[in-house]
C-alpha cells in the first residue's frame, strides 16, 4: 500500500532536499506544505500518514503545529527535522508526540535507519549502493516552488545559526529560542541605519569580525542590547559589579562562540573554511557609521543575514549579522549550486 | 601534500616555522601543562622549552590568570571552538617586556589572543593551542588617538586667556541645567558679571593690563567655585556662572565673595597699580522662565540695573509683579 508523507518546511530548498533524500524505492506518495496550517490541512486529507516537520517557520511553527496535532488527535508519525540541535529542542518536540528528531542537513543513511527503526520501510537488495542524490519522488500535492539563491543561503543559515545557538545553548545551560533567519540585500544606507542605533549612548554593544576564504569575505557583526549584560554575567557566573571590562569580557564570549560557529557551519556547507581576523569592538574608539562612510565608495550594496538570539526566561538577546561583500556572492552561488539541481 | 607522507626533511622545516614564526605558539593539555613552546615564547619569556616542558603554565607564569583562562580554555575543550582575546580587553596574557625597549612607548607588549582546540585523530580535544600576536604599535597608536581626541574635545571647549569654559560649551551646560531644572524642580541659580569701567582700564594701561584683570577675575572666581559650580568666560569682560542646588540667597553669598576679593586684589602692570571692581546679576530659574536663553537674559537684567545703581555691587533679578 502507497503511504501518504508530507513534508512541512517554509525553505523550497529544505523541501527539496528531504524529498530526495528519501528512499527511491520506498512505495509512498509526497506532498508538501509550507508550513503548519498548510499541514495540519494535508493531514485531515488524508495526505500525511508520515509527517517530517521543520521547526522555525512562520504562520504556524513546528512546536505549534505539534500541538494542534496533539489536541485534533490526527493520525499522523511526526519525524522532526531541523537545524535546531539543542538537547532541550529534542527533548520538548518528543514531549509533544514526535517519534523522532533528525538534524538538517539530513544525511539519508541516517533516515534509512531510523525508517527502518520504525518498520517505515525496508531497503531492497537491488538498491544497495545506489548513488546520491536521488530522482524527485512523484509528487502528489503542492509544490517544492522555484528555488532562489536567497532560498539556498536561508537555508544554510538556518543550519549554522543552529549549530551556533547549540554551542550557546550548552555553554549558558539554557534553551536559545531561534527566529527565522532574513536574507537581504542591502544598500550602504540601509545599512547605516541598521548600524546607527548602536551609536545611542549605553544602549548597544557590537563586535565584528572578518572572514574569509574560497573568494568569499565578509564581516560578522554581532549587536548586544545591553539590557542583557546582568542576566549573561549571570549565566557566566561573573561576580562582582559589572563595569566596562566585564560587559567587555561578556561580549567577547558571546561574540566568540556565535561568530564562530555561525560561520563555521556556513562554510562547511559551502565545503570550504574560512579564517578568522580577531574580533574588534565597535563604538569605543570609532563610531561605526563613520566606519561605514568611509567605505560607501569602495562598495554599493552587501548580502546580509540577519539572526536573532534570545534567550529563554532571561533578558538576553542579540542580533548577529552576517554581511558578504558584492564581489563575494558569485562565489557564494556557484558553491551553492549543489543545493540548486 | 599528503600527510602520510611529508618525509622527515619536510617535517623538519615545518617544524623550524612553527619555531621560528614571530607569533608566540603554546601548546596546553587538559592539566593545562606547557606541550609546545615556540621560539617567539622563549625570547620574550626567558624560558626555554625544556625548562617549561610538561610545567603547569599557572605555576610559571603567576600573572597568567588561572580563573579566567580556564574558563575560556574549559570552553574551547567542550564547544570545540576558537575563543579570541582582544588588547582592550585584557592588555596582555604573559606580561613581556616591549619588542622596542628604547622607542617604544609603552613599557610591556599589549597582546591579542587566540585559542584554538588542537583535534586529535580521533576527534577528541585533548590540547588546546594559544598564539600571541604583539599587537603593541596598534594598541599605542590607538591609546595615543584617544587621548588625542580628549586634548583636541577639552581644548574645543575651553577660553585660552583664562582658562574657564568658552562661551559656547557653557551655554550648553546651561542649556543642560535649565533642563534639569524643568524635569525635576530642582534649584538653581545663574550668575552674570562684568569687570566695571573695563574700556578705561584697557585704554590708559593697554590691552595687556585688561588681559591681566581678566586673568585675574577669573582666578578669583575659579578659588570660589564649588566642584559643581560651572563657570565660563561669556564675552570679553563678562563671566557666567551656573550654580547648581542654590537658591538666590545663597547665591548672594557666592558673588559677594568674588566681588569683595576682586575690591580687594591690586594688578600691577608696568610700575602702575590697576583696582577696579564687578557688578554681578543673580537669577534662580523659575517656573515662569520659558527657556534658559530668557533665565540668562534675566541675570542680565540683573547685572544691568547694578551698573545703572552705581557699580560694584550684587542684585537679585525680581519678576515684575502686577
Amino acid at each position: 500500500m502507497t503511504t501518504p508523507v508530507l513534508i512541512c518546511d517554509d525553505s523550497s530548498v529544505a523541501r527539496k532536499q528531504m524529498a530526495r533524500t528519501l528512499p527511491s524505492d520506498w512505495d509512498i506518495e509526497v506532498s508538501f506544505a509550507k508550513h503548519g496550517e498548510e499541514a495540519i490541512a494535508a493531514i485531515k486529507e488524508g495526505l500525511g500518514d508520515i509527517l517530517f516537520l521543520d521547526l522555525n517557520m512562520p504562520v504556524m511553527d513546528g512546536y505549534q503545529t505539534l500541538e494542534e496535532i496533539k489536541k485534533l488527535d490526527l493520525p499522523t508519525m511526526v519525524i522532526v527535522v531541523s537545524g535546531d540541535i539543542q538537547p532541550e529542542a529534542h527533548k520538548r518536540v518528543k514531549d509533544l508526540g514526535a517519534i523522532e528528531f533528525i538534524k538538517k542537513p539530513t544525511s539519508k543513511e541516517a533516515l534509512v535507519e531510523l525508517l527502518e527503526k520504525f518498520g517505515l520501510y525496508s531497503p531492497s537488495e537491488k538498491l544497495a549502493g545506489t548513488p546520491e542524490p536521488n530522482a524527485l519522488p512523484t509528487i502528489k500535492k503542492g509544490e517544492i516552488g522555484k528555488i532562489e539563491y536567497r532560498d539556498c543561503i536561508q537555508e544554510i543559515s538556518n543550519v549554522a545559526m543552529g549549530q551556533a545557538a547549540d554551542l550557546l545553548a550548552r555553554l549558558l545551560n539554557v534553551f536559545v529560542k531561534l527566529p527565522v533567519p532574513r536574507v537581504n540585500l542591502l544598500e550602504v544606507s540601509e545599512l547605516q541605519m541598521a548600524l546607527t542605533l548602536t551609536e545611542q549612548a549605553n544602549t548597544y554593544s557590537a563586535v565584528c569580525q572578518g572572514f574569509i576564504g574560497s573568494g568569499i569575505c565578509g564581516e560578522a557583526l554581532l549587536i548586544f542590547s545591553d539590557s542583557s549584560f546582568t542576566d549573561i554575567a549571570k549565566l557566566l557566573k561573573y561576580k562582582g559589579e559589572i563595569d566596562r571590562t566585564v560587559e567587555l569580557e561578556l561580549l567577547m564570549e558571546v561574540a566568540s562562540i556565535l561568530v564562530g560557529a555561525c560561520t563555521n557551519g556556513i562554510a562547511q556547507q559551502l565545503d570550504t573554511s574560512f579564517s578568522q581576523g580577531h574580533p574588534v569592538v565597535l563604538g569605543q574608539h570609532v563610531k561605526v557609521s563613520e566606519l561605514i562612510k568611509a567605505n560607501a565608495k569602495r562598495w554599493k550594496k552587501t548580502m546580509a543575514i540577519e539572526i536573532t538570539y534570545e534567550i529563554e526566561n532571561y533578558n538576553i538577546s542579540c542580533d548577529l549579522l552576517l554581511l558578504f561583500t558584492e564581489d563575494s556572492l558569485e562565489n557564494l552561488n556557484k558553491r551553492l549550486s549543489y543545493l540548486m539541481d | 601534500m599528503e600527510q602520510a607522507h611529508i618525509d622527515i626533511k619536510e617535517f623538519h622545516w615545518l617544524m623550524d616555522m612553527l619555531q621560528t614564526i614571530d607569533v608566540g605558539l603554546v601548546v596546553l593539555d587538559k592539566d593545562f601543562k606547557v606541550k609546545v613552546w615556540n621560539s617567539f615564547m622563549e625570547s620574550h619569556s626567558g624560558m626555554t622549552p625544556r625548562q617549561t616542558k610538561d610545567q603547569n603554565i599557572f605555576e610559571l607564569f603567576s600573572e597568567v590568570p588561572r580563573d579566567w583562562l580556564t574558563h575560556k580554555a574549559n570552553s574551547v575543550f567542550m564547544l570545540k571552538n576558537r575563543s579570541f582575546m582582544i588588547w582592550e580587553q585584557r592588555p596582555y596574557l604573559f606580561k613581556f617586556k616591549n619588542n622596542r625597549p628604547i622607542t617604544g612607548t609603552e613599557p610591556f607588549m599589549y597582546q591579542n589572543i587566540t585559542i584554538s582546540p588542537l583535534v586529535s585523530t580521533d576527534g577528541v580535544v585533548n590540547h588546546i593551542a594559544i598564539i600571541i600576536y604583539d599587537v603593541t604599535d596598534i594598541a599605542a597608536n590607538r591609546n595615543a588617538l584617544e587621548k588625542a581626541n580628549h586634548e583636541l574635545e577639552k581644548l574645543s571647549r575651553t577660553d585660552m586667556l583664562t582658562q574657564l569654559n568658552n562661551r559656547g560649551f557653557w551655554e550648553e551646560c546651561l542649556a543642560q541645567e535649565f533642563s534639569r531644572f524643568q524635569r525635576y524642580q530642582t534649584t538653581c541659580s545663574v550668575v552674570m558679571f562684568d569687570i566695571d569701567h573695563f574700556k578705561k582700564v584697557n585704554d590708559t594701561y593697554g590691552h595687556q593690563a585688561g588681559d591681566e584683570a581678566i586673568r585675574q577675575v577669573s582666578q578669583i572666581l575659579r578659588d570660589n567655585l564649588r566642584k559643581t559650580d560651572i563657570a565660563g568666560r561669556y564675552g570679553g569682560e563678562e563671566f557666567g556662572v551656573i550654580l547648581g542646588n542654590t537658591d538666590a540667597e545663597s547665591a548672594i553669598i557666592f558673588c559677594e565673595r568674588v566681588r569683595k576679593q576682586v575690591e580687594a586684589v591690586t594688578v600691577v602692570h608696568e610700575k602702575h597699580e590697576i583696582k577696579f571692581t564687578v557688578s554681578l546679576g543673580i537669577s534662580q530659574a523659575s517656573n515662569t522662565t520659558s527657556d534658559y536663553k530668557v533665565w540668562l537674559e534675566q541675570a542680565d537684567q540683573a547685572l544691568y540695573e547694578g551698573k545703572e545703581g552705581g557699580r560694584n555691587r550684587t542684585i537679585v533679578f525680581k519678576p515684575k509683579t502686577e
